[in-house]
C-alpha cells in the first residue's frame, strides 16, 4: 500500500494530534540530541577517533555498559520474581512492600549512592561482613553494580505485574489437567505470556542504568581503567572545558544505545508476531 | 470410571459452598449438574477435578480415592466456561500440550502425536483449523477445540464447567447437540455443570438438581420435571404459579380452592403453599363447582410460536396466574384481556411452608382427592 500520509479515520483530530506531537519530541529530545552531533562535527574525523577510542574511554564504555547489562539481568529475574510474590500471595505488609518497590523512583540518586556506599564500604553494616569473605564491594565495579541494581529495579516488576495480574488462572490449571508439572505450566505456558513485558522491564532498566551518574559516582571510587563510568567521563571533561570532547563521547554512547534499544525493540516485535498473527 | 461422591462438605470462610453432598455418577453416563449461581456446583465439579480440594468427604473413581491425588494424576479432562485455550500456541499445539508435557518415558512420538492430534481435529470437525491462533477462532469453534485438547490424554472422566455459558443461543444449542452424539461416540463419564435447566433437560442422562450446596434431587430429566422432589425443583426447572392457603386436618384450602390431602391428617392450620406448572391448567366459562375452581380476570394474551400464554389476576386476592395452552385449544375457545374466567388445575402439589424437605408432598390430580 502506497504511504498516506492522511487518511480516513474515524478518530478525529489526526493532524493537531500528530503536529503536536512531531514538536514535542523535537524540543524535547531530537533538538538537544542533535546539538550534541552539531557540536561534534565541529571535531575532525581523526581528532573524533582518537578521542572515543582513548584506553580510558574504552575501558569505560565497557563498564558502563557491562554493569548496565549485569544489573539489568539481575533485576529481571529478581523483578519477575518480586512481581510473582506481589500478585500470587496475599500476606500482611503487602501493600507496603507494593508502595517500597516505587521508592527508588523517588529517591535521589545521590542519596542512593552515599546511602549505598556507607553500607558496602570496608567499615560499614554489609561491607565489614563482606570485607571478612574477601569481598569488596563500594569504589569498586562489583559497587556499580549493586547503584544500578538499586536504581532500576522497579522497571521490571511494575511492567511484569499487571500482566501477571491478568493471567488467567483457569490457563494454569487446565495445563495441570493436561498432566503439566508446575515448571512445565510455568516454562511453556506462563513464561510466553510474560515474555513482552519482561523484555520491555529489561530494556526500561538496561536504558536506566547506562544514563545513571548520581548514585554511581560515590559508591565506584572513579579510578580511571577500572571503575570509571563513561558518563562520569563526559563530565570530567566538561568541567575542563572540552565540550566537543565531551560530546564526543555523548554521540557514540548515544549511537550504542540507540542501536542496542533498538536491538531489543525488534526481538520484542519478532517475539510478539509469533502469536498474534 | 464411576465417580461416588460421599459426605463431601466445603467451605469458604463462612459460606457452605457444599454440605454433606452424596451422589453417585455410574460409568458412562453423562450427568448434568444443575443449579442458579452460588448452589455449589461449580465447586463440587472443581473438587471432583482436583483443582479444589473438600474440608470433609472424599471422591472415590471406581472405588478408589482419589483425594490424595494430584490433579494432573486424576486424568480428568477439564472444559473451561472461557475455554482457557493457551493464547500464544496454535490449534495444533493446543491439542498437542498434554502428550507433549508427558515424561519422557511415556511421550508419544512426534508422528503419533501428529496422528492424534488430525484424529481429535477430524472428530470435533475442525481439521482446518490446525495452524490457526486461538485469538482467531469464534468462540464455538474454541471450545470445541477446548474439548479435543481435553480428550487429548484419553481422560477417564470428562468434566465440562458451564461449557457453552459464553455463547450466544443458536451455537449453544447446536453445540449441546453436538456435545450428545459425541457422548454418544465415546462414552466417557462426565459430568457438566449449568445453569440453563433446558440445556440440562436436552442433553442429560441424568440431573443433580443443587440448591444451597445440597443436592435437591438425582434423576433423569423427565422425573425432575415430572415429579420434582422439593419446591425449589419445582421452581427451578420449568415456569410455576404458586397458590398460597393453609392446610388443616386433612384439606388443604387454596383461595376458592379446597383440596383433600390425608398427608395432612394431623396437621392444624399449616401455611401451605401449591405448585401448579401453567400448562396443568385448564380455564372454564363457568364456575364447575366452588370447590375446584378459583375466579380470575384475563389481563393480558400473548402468543408464543406454538403456544399461547395468558396472564390472569385472581379475583379474590389479585394474585397473577400464568396459564399456557397451545394454539389449537387457544383457537376453539379464544379468550380476551377482560374476561371472567374460572381457573381448575389439572395437576398440583401441596407442600406445607416451614420445611419443605420433611413434609410429603400432596400430588392432586384435580378430581379432589390426593394421590
Amino acid at each position: 500500500m502506497p504511504f498516506r500520509l492522511k487518511q480516513r479515520n474515524v478518530l478525529p483530530g489526526f493532524n493537531l494530534a500528530m503536529g503536536y506531537t512531531l514538536l514535542y519530541m523535537c524540543l524535547i529530545v531530537l533538538i538537544p540530541l542533535s546539538a550534541a552531533f552539531i557540536k561534534t562535527a565541529g571535531l575532525s574525523w581523526a581528532d573524533f577517533w582518537s578521542i572515543v577510542t582513548a584506553p580510558r574511554v574504552l575501558a569505560s564504555y565497557r563498564l558502563t555498559f557491562g554493569a548496565s547489562l549485569i544489573a539489568a539481568l539481575i533485576n529481571t529475574s529478581a523483578g519477575l520474581f518480586i512481581a510473582w510474590v506481589l500478585v500470587r500471595y496475599s500476606f500482611p505488609g503487602k501493600r507496603l512492600i507494593d508502595a517500597l518497590v516505587d521508592l527508588p523512583f523517588a529517591l535521589p540518586t545521590a542519596v542512593a549512592g552515599i546511602a549505598l556506599t556507607a553500607l558496602y564500604a570496608g567499615n560499614g553494616w554489609i561491607g565489614s561482613y563482606l570485607a571478612l569473605l574477601g569481598i569488596k564491594v563500594a569504589f569498586t565495579p562489583l559497587g556499580i553494580v549493586v547503584a544500578l541494581i538499586f536504581i532500576s529495579m522497579p522497571f521490571v516488576i511494575r511492567t511484569v505485574q499487571p500482566v501477571l495480574e491478568d493471567l488467567e488462572p483457569e490457563v494454569e490449571e487446565a495445563a495441570a489437567c493436561l498432566g503439566a508439572t508446575r515448571w512445565q505450566t510455568f516454562r511453556r505456558i506462563i513464561l510466553p505470556a510474560i515474555r513482552p513485558a519482561l523484555l520491555t522491564g529489561f530494556t526500561l532498566a538496561f536504558a536506566r542504568s547506562i544514563g545513571e551518574y548520581g548514585s554511581v559516582i560515590f559508591i565506584a571510587g572513579n579510578l580511571p581503567m577500572v571503575s570509571e563510568i563513561t558518563p562520569l567521563l563526559i563530565v570530567t571533561k566538561l568541567e575542563q572545558y572540552d565540550y566537543r570532547g565531551a560530546t564526543a563521547i555523548a554521540v557514540v554512547m548515544l549511537v550504542i544505545s540507540f542501536l542496542l534499544l533498538l536491538l531489543i525493540n525488534l526481538l520484542q516485535r519478532w517475539s510478539h508476531q509469533r502469536y498474534t498473527t | 470410571m464411576s465417580i461416588t461422591i460421599h459426605s463431601l462438605s466445603k467451605r469458604f470462610g463462612s459460606f457452605t459452598a457444599l454440605d454433606r453432598v452424596e451422589l453417585e455418577i455410574p460409568k458412562g453416563e453423562l450427568v448434568a449438574l444443575l443449579g442458579p449461581s452460588g448452589c455449589g456446583k461449580t465447586t463440587l465439579l472443581r473438587i471432583i477435578a482436583g483443582l479444589e480440594s473438600a474440608d470433609e468427604g472424599n471422591i472415590l473413581f471406581d472405588g478408589e480415592d482419589t483425594s490424595a491425588r494430584h490433579v494432573r494424576d486424576r486424568n480428568v479432562g477439564f472444559v473451561f466456561q472461557h475455554y482457557a485455550l493457551f493464547q500464544h500456541m496454535s490449534v495444533f499445539e493446543n491439542i498437542a500440550f498434554g502428550l507433549r508435557v508427558r515424561p519422557r518415558a511415556r511421550r508419544p512420538s512426534e508422528e503419533q502425536i501428529r496422528a492424534k492430534v488430525q484424529e481429535l481435529l477430524s472428530l470435533v470437525q475442525l481439521e482446518w483449523l490446525a495452524g490457526r491462533y486461538p485469538s482467531q477462532l469464534s468462540g464455538g469453534q474454541r471450545q470445541r477445540i477446548a474439548l479435543a485438547r481435553a480428550l487429548a490424554v484419553e481422560p477417564q472422566v470428562l468434566l465440562l464447567d458451564e461449557p457453552f455459558g459464553a455463547l450466544d443461543t443458536k451455537v449453544r444449542k447446536e453445540l449441546r447437540r453436538w456435545l450428545r452424539r459425541l457422548h454418544d461416540e465415546l462414552h466417557i463419564t462426565s459430568v457438566f455443570v449449568t445453569h440453563d435447566q433446558e440445556e440440562a433437560l436436552e442433553v442429560a442422562d441424568r440431573i443433580v438438581v443443587m440448591n444451597h450446596g445440597r443436592v435437591e434431587q438425582i434423576g433423569s430429566p423427565q422425573q425432575v420435571y415430572d415429579a420434582p422432589a422439593t419446591p425449589f425443583v419445582y421452581q427451578f426447572l420449568g415456569h410455576i404459579n404458586l397458590f398460597h392457603g393453609r392446610a388443616h386436618s386433612g384439606w388443604v384450602r387454596l383461595g376458592g380452592l379446597r383440596i383433600q390431602a390425608p398427608e395432612y391428617q394431623n396437621t392444624e392450620s399449616m401455611p401451605a403453599i401449591a405448585y401448579v406448572r401453567p400448562h396443568d391448567i385448564d380455564l372454564l366459562r363457568e364456575p364447575e363447582d366452588s370447590d375446584t375452581t378459583i375466579s380470575a380476570t384475563v389481563v393480558r394474551v400473548s402468543s408464543l410460536g406454538s403456544l399461547v400464554r395468558l396472564e390472569l389476576l385472581q379475583d379474590s386476592d389479585g394474585e397473577s396466574t400464568e396459564v399456557e395452552m397451545t394454539r389449537e385449544r387457544y383457537a376453539a375457545d379464544p379468550l380476551q384481556a377482560g374476561d371472567q374466567v374460572f381457573v381448575k388445575p389439572r395437576y398440583l402439589r401441596v407442600f406445607l411452608n416451614d420445611d419443605p424437605k420433611r413434609t410429603p408432598p400432596v400430588h392432586w390430580n384435580g378430581d379432589g382427592d390426593g394421590i
